[in-house]
């Protein structure tokens, strides 16, 4: 009973760490930009499908789909960034633009153009390879781990710590260096950013980039475990990054680890508890409760924040 | 040292500034006045580049400082103190001093000046790791003043220090400001408190609807018409 309870506590958390490694784009995307990318999922599903191409059309070793998933999240990416906020960042004067509903009223215009592209995304996906289940590299391992009476699967062991050690990275950096400091001051306070000299339009492009290129990454990472690709994965990447990255408070990279485990563990028990059904219903249950509580509200943990390690 | 030329700013159809010309001279506390909706704050953000004039010119130590970016502008040597203050607030008061001197490489400089800051404005030193945010109103605004000076500027743009400060808090703001100019740093500053900014300034020019109306020097202007209708005899909004 123990073990059942521990073995099903791990698989949750390793499935936190594909929602961690999912969620860590969007909330450096938000946290960066003050700006919520719908298109995030479908830019990692396209970028997935450009991948799965490659890969049973051309018969592309997995090394170059790897890079070719990241490369063409970055393109897609910047595409989406030109077209949905690129156009919207730009500040008249401090404080000065229109609000909608107590809201900068650019943020409404991002999000609801976002929500386009992530329809025409999906659309040109399903248009390059139109069955349903589309063979992806696969990197998944056979056999299991036996740590004493737990099993844990080597290839999910990997896409977790790959999590964590991104989170790390980047948390360090941004807390560490000299660009991580001004891309946190940026997120802040844009004009005393410009004041201070920093180059705020270049940070932004660039935080774009690497989310996409985030987003890559945990494409290929996620999807090699699968080993094939659906259209409804973009779906699946927002909707759990964007949990993962809100339970952990949005524009939080550690946060975003915490969440992302948290997610996993509380699924994995409400799927063993009440079936697959019980575990899409605590995926809701949770951002709920995470928004309706008002627990973390402080400086730090602000639920909707700048960018912070 | 800055010479500002017909200068002219619009936002979107509405022009805030309609052509103003005036100069701030070195080793100067150079003082700006007028009326709320004068165009005071958009004369100096249009001067620190984030926005943009429509035409006229202004020129810094001879160099045109119009079409560049606020980081070339910094670079020149000019920085400013913004109105609100606008400190970092999720940022530590010693990041917030790291940020402003963001355009400086010598990491053994930035330290030394951080420390100074400190000797300066004691306060901040008791809350180098606090979050700037959770200062109040006088601390954010020595601390803006801070990460201007972290820059090192040659001529420092202070857009109404005293503003939402209690009395005490403002003398200190002053005698800051007083400090400062005596050890050789220019100032041009946009002040609502005439009465404080007529005894720290050389030279003063004010400003009511968008151009220069009148310009003087304090002594001998004190009780000039021009100034009391247009000013000093209005009661300030509580």
């Amino acid at each position: 009973m123990v073990i059942d309870f521990l073995q099903i506590t791990v698989d949750g958390l390793l499935d936190g760490g594909a929602y961690a490694i999912v969620g860590l784009g969007l909330s450096l995307t938000f946290g960066g930009l003050r700006r919520l990318n719908l298109a995030y999922g479908a830019t990692a599903m396209l970028a997935a499908y450009l991948g799965a191409w490659l890969h049973g059309q051309m018969q592309a070793p997995v090394w170059l789909v790897a890079l070719a998933v990241v490369a063409c999240a970055i393109v897609i990416g910047w595409y989406v960034e030109r077209l949905c906020f690129a156009g919207t960042r730009d500040e008249v004067a401090p404080s000065r633009g229109a609000p909608i509903a107590g809201v900068d009223g650019r943020e409404v215009v991002a999000l609801a153009s976002s929500f386009a592209i992530w329809m025409q995304l999906e659309q040109v996906a399903v248009n390059l390879l139109p069955r349903h289940l589309n063979p992806f590299p696969s990197l998944a391992a056979s056999g299991e781990w036996a740590l004493g009476p737990l099993m844990v699967r080597p290839d999910r062991l990997l896409v977790a710590l790959l999590a964590a050690g991104l989170v790390f990275a980047l948390a360090m950096w941004l807390e560490r260096s000299r660009t991580g400091l001004a891309w946190r001051a940026t997120a802040d306070q844009r004009t005393a950013a410009h004041l201070s000299g920093m180059p705020v339009a270049r940070q932004q492009t660039w935080a774009f980039a690497v989310a996409c290129a985030l987003s890559g990454v945990a494409a290929f990472a996620v999807l090699s475990i699968d080993g094939q690709v659906t259209p409804m994965f973009g779906m699946w990447v927002l909707l759990k990054g964007l949990v993962a990255a809100m339970l952990g408070g949005l524009g939080s990279v550690r946060g975003v680890l915490w969440g992302g485990l948290l997610l996993g563990v509380v699924e994995a028990h409400a799927q063993s508890l009440f079936g697959a059904s019980g575990r899409e219903f605590s995926t809701y249950a949770l951002l709920f409760l995470v928004l309706v509580v008002p627990w973390r509200r402080g400086e730090r943990g602000a639920l909707f924040g700048g960018l912070r390690a | 040292m800055l010479e500002i030329n017909d200068l002219a700013t619009a936002y979107g159809k509405i022009e805030a500034l309609k052509g103003v010309s005036l100069s701030a001279r070195a080793g100067e506390v150079t003082c700006l006045l007028g009326p709320n909706g004068a165009g005071k704050s958009t004369l100096m953000l249009s001067l620190a580049g984030i926005l943009k004039p429509q035409r006229g010119s202004m020129k810094f130590e001879g160099e045109e400082l119009v079409g560049k970016s606020p980081a070339q502008i910094v670079e020149r040597g000019m920085a400013l103190v913004p109105e609100n203050r606008l400190v970092f607030p999720a940022l530590t008061v010693r990041e917030n001093l790291m940020a402003g001197a963001y355009k400086r490489r010598d990491m053994g400089g930035i330290r030394n000046d951080i420390e100074a800051m400190f000797g300066r404005f004691p306060r901040l030193k008791e809350r180098t790791d606090q979050l700037a945010g959770t200062l109040s109103g006088g601390e954010q605004q020595m601390l803006a003043v801070a990460r201007a000076l972290m820059s090192r500027p040659r001529l420092l743009l202070m857009d109404e220090p005293s503003v939402g400060l209690a009395p005490l808090v403002v003398a200190e703001i002053f005698s800051i400001i007083r400090q400062l100019h005596s050890e050789g740093v220019s100032i041009f500053l946009v002040e609502q408190n005439a009465h404080m900014a007529l005894k720290v300034a050389q030279h003063f020019y004010l400003m009511e609807q968008g151009r220069v109306s009148f310009s003087g020097n304090p002594g001998e202007l004190a009780d000039d018409d021009v100034i009391q209708r247009a000013y000093l005899g209005q009661k300030r909004a509580a």
